[in-house]
């Protein structure tokens, strides 16, 4: 297993506690202004607050580099993944754009 | 101090006015300089989102924060919800499925801080750069200035933008004649206006600080100053600064003749001269995280404070003199005994052993202890001198004394290399210990992942 995968899947874990009524998901930020891909473990409640925790950072700002991270965390914990900052951008290997329609606090 | 140096009249005003002579003022260009909505700020752009559109509150959950302690609100939130920062409890907070929730991380706040003042810094020279908190600076551009546009304002607004521009980050600029114009300038116009930008020089004091009529909304003006300035018949700025200084100073101290000071826009200090503080000290407190009421739980934790207030002296090599235990009861105790606590400090002979520490702390903690619940708790450690020698005692042998220090200082170097947790005494894992917990904090709050 990739180093950082471990880092994010070790960190998720204890936190996925698969509670009923939940949504969990990942976020994946293109921080552009420090140059680096931000994971967050978001997980929400029917009709509570929205709670987002920090995983990782990934410093290696490439996006063929974050392919294969991105590849093994879903196969690795199936959870649906958000893209937020990756208007426009398309996915080196797959060739399809990450994300589709730009978030609404973008 | 203060010379009226003339009378005038202001055309529709029937009591004369009077005016001061800035001329021997110091005239300068300052800027005071803080981040809109600091913490909530990174974290929206952490996230990809720009921090003037996401709902996001930066919620504390530590233990002792009973449920959760609001420490920022983003500008979007502030304005769905009413929100304040830093007094909001997680108990205030709607439950709204908009709203986005997440732990504070300081070390990142550290960090940007570090990186915003560094693009100060090519504004202005080290010495005129102040960093006054974490999201504060003053900067005195007196002599640098013209070298980045036509007027302070547009500097002021090249500033904003390389920030936005390199880090994402909203600015909002007070600009002033002296520091504490430039203060006032931030607090009560620059967070208010369109531009982020708000202006007090010494010409326009009268219109802009004496038309404020809550005292409050003033620096260094609190409730309770508010109120003792209210029983001197002082209900507004216009008022202050009307007032008699002498008076001031009689019933307020000091502190009166500053607020005098302040309320006729007058600031005499030089941000490139360093203050020194009369006489320095070295504490930590804190808040437990439940009412402590069993006499072993209180003795550990108080332990454990005075070794970690004792490891930070060793590390400045200094000795202390002197050392005081606070202890704050319970909210519960505090009502039924009129009592918020005690207080009391003793002289010792220098030294930054942590046995002699703690011992004087536990000697403190019997004598001002009578069964109450205890929530806070704070050691502070002054009186100190710089570390030349080992004073050695005529009542313990001379090799023990000496293995003592060399035994502390190989902990202390342990920590430092591996981390505080590494090394601990087994009473910080009995009941009541809190020194584990708190190892990973920054300011008191969650300090962000180790290894990002």
């Amino acid at each position: 297993m990739n180093k950082d995968v471990k880092v994010i899947n070790d960190r998720l874990q204890p936190r996925f506690k698969r509670v009923s009524q939940t949504r969990y998901w990942l976020q994946v930020a293109d921080d552009h202004y420090g140059q680096t891909y931000n994971f967050f473990f978001n997980y929400q409640r029917k009709w509570q607050r929205l709670k987002s925790i920090p995983l990782h950072t990934i410093t290696t700002y490439d996006l063929a580099y974050l392919e294969t991270v991105v590849s093994e965390l879903q196969t690795l914990t199936k959870l649906t993944i958000d893209y937020v900052g990756f208007t426009d951008q398309v996915w080196p290997e797959r060739q399809q754009l990450i994300q589709k329609k730009r978030h609404g606090y973008e | 101090m203060f010379v009226y140096n003339e009378t005038n009249l202001i055309e529709g005003q029937v009591t004369p006015m009077l005016t001061l002579d800035y001329r021997r003022e110091p005239h300068g260009v300052y800027f005071l300089i803080d981040n809109k909505s600091f913490y909530a700020s990174c974290e929206c752009l952490a996230r990809g989102f720009n921090p003037m559109k996401a709902p996001l509150v930066v919620m504390s959950e530590a233990d002792n924060t009973n449920g959760g302690l609001v420490l920022a609100t983003s500008p979007e939130a502030k304005r769905l919800y009413h929100l304040q920062a830093n007094v909001s409890r997680q108990r205030d907070l709607p439950n709204d499925p908009r709203l986005v929730v997440v732990p504070p991380r300081m070390n990142l706040y550290i960090q940007r801080n570090l990186q915003i003042n560094a693009i100060f810094n090519r504004f202005v020279a080290d010495c005129d750069l102040l960093p006054y908190s974490i999201d504060e600076s003053i900067l005195d551009l007196t002599h640098s200035w013209h070298l980045f546009g036509d007027t302070p304002r547009q500097v002021a607004q090249r500033i904003q933008h390389t920030v936005r521009a390199e880090l994402g980050l909203y600015t909002t600029v007070g600009i002033g004649d002296n520091p504490a114009q430039a203060k006032l300038a931030l607090d009560l116009y620059a967070k208010h206006t369109d531009d982020l930008i708000g202006e007090i020089h010494y010409e326009t004091v009268p219109e802009k600080i004496w038309s404020i009529a809550d005292l409050t909304a003033v620096w260094g003006i609190g409730t309770r100053t508010a109120k003792r300035l209210n029983r001197l018949g002082i209900h507004n700025m216009y008022e202050l600064a009307h007032t008699n200084p002498y008076l001031l100073k009689q019933h307020l101290g000091l502190i009166g003749t500053q607020l005098f000071a302040v309320a006729w826009g007058i600031d005499r200090s030089q941000v490139a001269q360093q203050t020194l503080p009369k006489e320095a000290s070295l504490g930590n407190s804190q808040v437990l995280p439940r009412d402590y009421q069993d006499k072993t739980e209180l003795e550990t934790v108080i332990k454990e404070i005075g070794e970690q207030v004792a490891a930070r002296l060793r590390h400045h090599h200094q000795l202390a003199g002197e050392i005081s235990l606070s202890l704050g009861w319970s909210f519960a105790t505090q009502t039924t005994t009129k009592q918020n606590g005690s207080h009391q400090a003793m002289r010792l002979d220098p030294t930054d052993n942590d046995q002699a520490i703690t011992q004087q702390l536990l000697y403190l903690f019997e004598r001002n202890w009578d069964g109450q619940a205890v929530r806070n708790l704070a050691v502070y450690l002054s009186k100190l001198q710089a570390k030349q020698g080992q004073q050695l005692s005529l009542f313990t042998g001379l090799e023990q004394q000496v293995r003592n220090d060399k035994l502390a200082t190989t902990v202390d170097q342990i920590r430092d290399r591996f981390g505080f947790t590494k090394l601990v005494y087994t009473s910080s894992l009995l009941s009541g210990g809190t020194a584990i917990q708190r190892a990973s904090l920054v300011g008191g709050h969650n300090g962000g992942n180790a290894y990002e």
